[in-house]
């Protein structure tokens, strides 16, 4: 017997959500407009310095008033860059998320109060710390969200506009940061009566290498065993008393990515060559660190004999014997989403499966609504998530090596890859000082 | 084996061909007999690969050797053609400076005589051929130095990115030139040897089918480490004087073995090390109570390619900041201001002038391992390693023979510490010579 099927009469075609969000409020479009007719000027790192160089309750007031100014034009950018991306793409709920969280946080920086005194900068820069944590899960919600739409952006979009959406946040969250941590340190100093002459902010200027290396080790070494339950050990050379001036969370996540990496690939193959049950040991991941100043140009010596000093950069080479990279594979190791990693099954099954059902891009545990990043790690997002995501996230989101140079070429250094298939591979990463003379912008 | 004797007729007999030939050139009639080159050169060279030179060598018979000698024949004349055809493409101002000049009679000259070449058709016409072809290779043997010297004068005239392609162009054929006329010359012998004792030999003409870096890394080793016949010119390329030599370890996979060209795998590996040895010793120099740095080498492979990674400890490139590591491939002072250095143009007007001139090869008898009793065979091979050194071509040249049948070298540069270089050479042996055709 035939079942006449009821017409679906409109109101109960409720949940199939065809109308477009809601646009703009008024008073949002015309924040839009105003930011947006002040084009991003480029922030000297100088200028971001001056105001801890001395540190004093009024330059605390000049910095909140420069911070102000500065992250709701670049905010603007972030907000424009997203509404134009395609409409089906902006209609994705992950990528909504983000866009919304952008409008929010300028609408709200825009309006804000100005600082005058100590008072309210204490006020605003506790608003600055909940903003700063409302967008710490922004990179694992991004990617989420590309890696459903892949098919309805160009790989060329996609890569352009994340390097553009990473780049600006890396920005955004220094200039933040650091006025974040100048409020932080002037409190201490006030509390303790004493002056500080000057004070770096999130920049070091007595940042080693070595010691970076072997905190990050650490941190990796756990991660690997949780993993895998083995790990391999680092041997350390080169130049390993070498200190310089840099930011240490950038370099803190850029080598925390390439350990990961090496540390992975050196316990899978030796897995592969002698079994996993093996007691043999595992090969080291050798560590190398240089420092030198470049050697002057002809054109360095201007005409009025004050001499440019040509950069100086610290390079770390970090070599396993994990393999290597398939030739196949590697013009797309730099690209978003690309990872060697094993993806479970059922990693799209919605969140159920508790934290272990978690794996490589798009888990649901990766993008867990809880924001709450440790204080002392800034870009605890990756880092953290990923512990807590437990097994089989130690290859992570497949974001991790594009970050990575995007965040050494960030202040003007390089991250390469050189691999040798069938032994290992060798990754070159260069990070340039951030020496008085130079004239670097944030 | 490859012209000793007409080496030395190279300078002489380039003095000799030009001079009959420089009215000839400037008078009107050159232009228009331009005719029989256009023909040739209108025609594709025809690119091999070493699979196809491997069979084609295998089991060598008269008929086959034959066949190989007319092939030669009428090929070589194609890529001269192509050649002459370029450099009439550069700027008048470039190819009247004397040197170049020279070159351009050179290669004319060779076009015509191979041109004119009569078919093979017998063994002993072979033979005949074979002597021609060592005659040509050896008149040939000044022309790098020469052209090389002939562009640095002439590079006002000429942008960074010509010099360097042009370049690029003319060594690249030669080395095809050299590849074919070579491996006859081998495969010919090999008929001989084969005839007089048939065993096999582990190579097809110049093909060895079971190389190992690891044996090529070893044999340059022991020459370095026995100081009595280390060749002075050797010495004179490492730096100053008494020194001590730098460990030199080999590791990964070190019996990796495939078919390539001996030639010119070795000619990457020892001016690869040459350089590694003159890093590390002069940072020895400069801190005298440091320990020598050690030079790693590690090999690998998979199954399309083999990998060779050379480490040292020299102190790294340091560039300027304007400059890359594949400047130091080029040709150009423009990428590369250190060509104009005084004393690489004096090594290259030496050059040109000297009577074996220079071919950039690396000899067979520097394989043989009863190599300390033939000092004076060494001492001029191994000069024909060092002189492009001296003069400053050493990389561009290995770079040229590393991606002659599609590899690749790169160098990474840790400053302040030191350098590694990657050369990665396919295995396969289909990747078709990296000749314009």
């Amino acid at each position: 017997m035939l079942r006449c099927k009821k017409p679906l009469i409109y109101s109960q075609r409720r949940f199939l959500q065809t109308r477009t969000p809601p646009p703009n409020s008024p008073e949002l479009v015309h924040l839009l407009g105003a930011f947006k007719s002040l084009a991003p000027r480029p922030t000297p790192l100088s200028t971001l310095l001056s105001f801890g160089a001395p540190l004093t309750p009024s330059s605390i007031v000049l910095s909140a008033s420069y911070v102000l100014e500065e992250l709701p034009r670049r905010l603007v950018q972030r907000v424009r860059s997203m509404e134009a991306l395609p409409f089906i793409v902006g209609m994705n709920p992950f990528i909504s998320r983000a866009l919304n969280s952008y409008r929010q946080t300028f609408q709200d920086l825009a309006t804000a109060p100005p600082v005058v005194d100590m008072n309210s900068n204490i006020e605003f820069t506790k608003r600055l710390e909940a903003l700063v944590r409302s967008h710490s899960n922004d990179i694992p919600v991004l990617a989420r969200g590309f890696q459903e739409c892949s098919k309805y952006m160009k790989p060329g979009a996609m890569t352009s506009f994340l390097d553009g959406a990473i780049r600006s946040r890396i920005a955004i969250r220094f200039i933040a940061e650091q006025h974040i941590a100048l409020t932080r340190a002037l409190k201490l100093a006030l509390d303790r009566d004493s002056k500080m002459d000057q004070f770096l902010g999130v920049v070091d200027s007595e940042c080693s290498p070595a010691e970076m290396v072997k905190l990050c080790t650490n941190f990796v070494h756990e991660l690997c065993v949780g993993t895998f339950g083995t790990a391999p050990e680092i041997v350390l050379d080169g130049m390993t008393d070498v200190t310089f001036t840099y930011v240490p969370v950038h370099i803190e996540y850029v080598l925390t990515e390439i350990l990961k990496n090496a540390f992975r690939a050196t316990v899978e193959a030796h897995h592969k060559r002698h079994g996993s049950h093996t007691t043999m040991p595992l090969a080291p991941v050798q560590i190398t660190i240089s420092h030198a100043t470049l050697p002057p140009t002809p054109s360095d010596i201007i005409s009025n004999s004050r001499i440019r000093t040509p950069p100086s950069y610290v390079s770390i080479r970090v070599r396993d014997q994990g393999g290597g990279v398939h030739p196949k594979d590697l013009p797309r190791i730099f690209s978003y989403a690309f990872t060697t990693a094993r993806t479970a099954e059922g990693e799209d099954d919605g969140g159920g499966g508790g934290p272990y059902s978690a794996q490589a891009v798009g888990g649901m545990a990766a993008i867990a609504d809880d924001g709450d990043s440790d204080g002392g790690n800034l870009f605890g997002e990756i880092v953290g998530k990923n512990l807590q995501t437990g097994l089989g996230t130690i290859a992570g989101l497949g974001y991790g090596l594009p970050m990575a140079r995007l965040y050494t070429g960030y202040f003007g250094g390089s991250l390469e890859l050189m691999s040798m298939h069938g032994h290992g591979t060798d990754v070159f990463i260069k990070f340039r000082c951030l020496d008085e003379n130079t004239s670097i912008e944030v | 084996m490859f012209g000793h004797a007409s080496r030395n007729a190279s300078t002489s007999s380039i003095k000799q061909i030009v001079s009959s030939s420089s009215r000839h050139y400037s008078s009107p009639p050159h232009f228009y007999s331009n005719k029989q080159l256009e023909l040739l050169a209108s025609k594709r060279a025809n690119r091999l690969s070493l699979r196809q030179l491997v069979f084609f060598g295998r089991s060598m018979t008269e008929e086959r050797l034959i066949k190989s000698a007319n092939y030669v024949r009428t090929e070589l004349p194609v890529r001269i053609a192509h050649r002459i055809r370029d450099m009439q493409s550069l700027p008048f101002s470039v190819v009247t400076e004397e040197n170049v000049a020279k070159i351009y009679a050179l290669y004319w000259d060779a076009f015509e005589k191979l041109r004119n070449y009569p078919q093979v058709v017998t063994r002993q016409d072979n033979d005949k051929f074979c002597k021609f072809l060592r005659t040509i290779l050896g008149e040939h043997a000044a022309a790098i130095p020469i052209l090389s010297l002939g562009l640095s004068i002439a590079s006002p005239h000429l942008s960074s990115e010509e010099l360097d392609s042009f370049m690029r162009r003319m060594l690249v054929s030669r080395i095809s030139r050299r590849v074919l006329a070579e491996h006859h010359l081998a495969l010919s012998q090999s008929l001989l040897e084969q005839e007089r004792s048939p065993d096999g030999g582990g190579h097809v003409g110049i093909i060895f089918t079971g190389l190992s870096v690891k044996r090529s890394i070893d044999k340059f080793i022991n020459l370095l480490l026995n100081s009595d016949s280390m060749p002075e010119r050797l010495r004179q390329a490492l730096p100053l004087g008494a020194f001590k030599l730098p460990e030199i370890q080999v590791d990964g996979q070190v019996d990796a073995s495939f078919s390539y060209i001996r030639e010119h795998l070795e000619y990457i590996i020892l001016e690869l090390f040459l350089n590694a040895i003159r890093a590390t010793a002069t940072q020895m120099h400069s801190n005298p109570e440091t320990v020598p740095g050690v030079i790693r080498a590690t090999i690998s492979s998979d199954e399309d390619d083999v990998y060779v990674r050379i480490s040292d400890q020299g102190g790294g490139l340091m560039l300027q900041e304007s400059q890359t590591p594949s400047d130091l491939f080029s040709f150009s002072h423009h990428r590369n201001n250190t060509r104009l250095n005084d004393d690489r143009l004096g090594a290259l007007q030496h050059f040109s002038r000297r009577k074996g001139g220079l071919r950039g090869t690396v000899d067979e008898t520097i394989a043989n391992p009863g190599l300390t009793s033939q000092r004076l065979d060494s001492a001029e091979v191994i000069s024909e390693i060092v002189a492009p050194r001296q003069m400053g071509i050493g990389l561009p040249l290995s770079n040229i023979y590393a991606t002659y049948f599609g590899g690749t070298l790169e160098l990474m540069s840790m400053d302040g510490w030191g350098t590694d270089v990657y050369l990665k050479l396919p295995r396969l042996g289909t990747n078709l010579e990296g000749i314009e055709v």
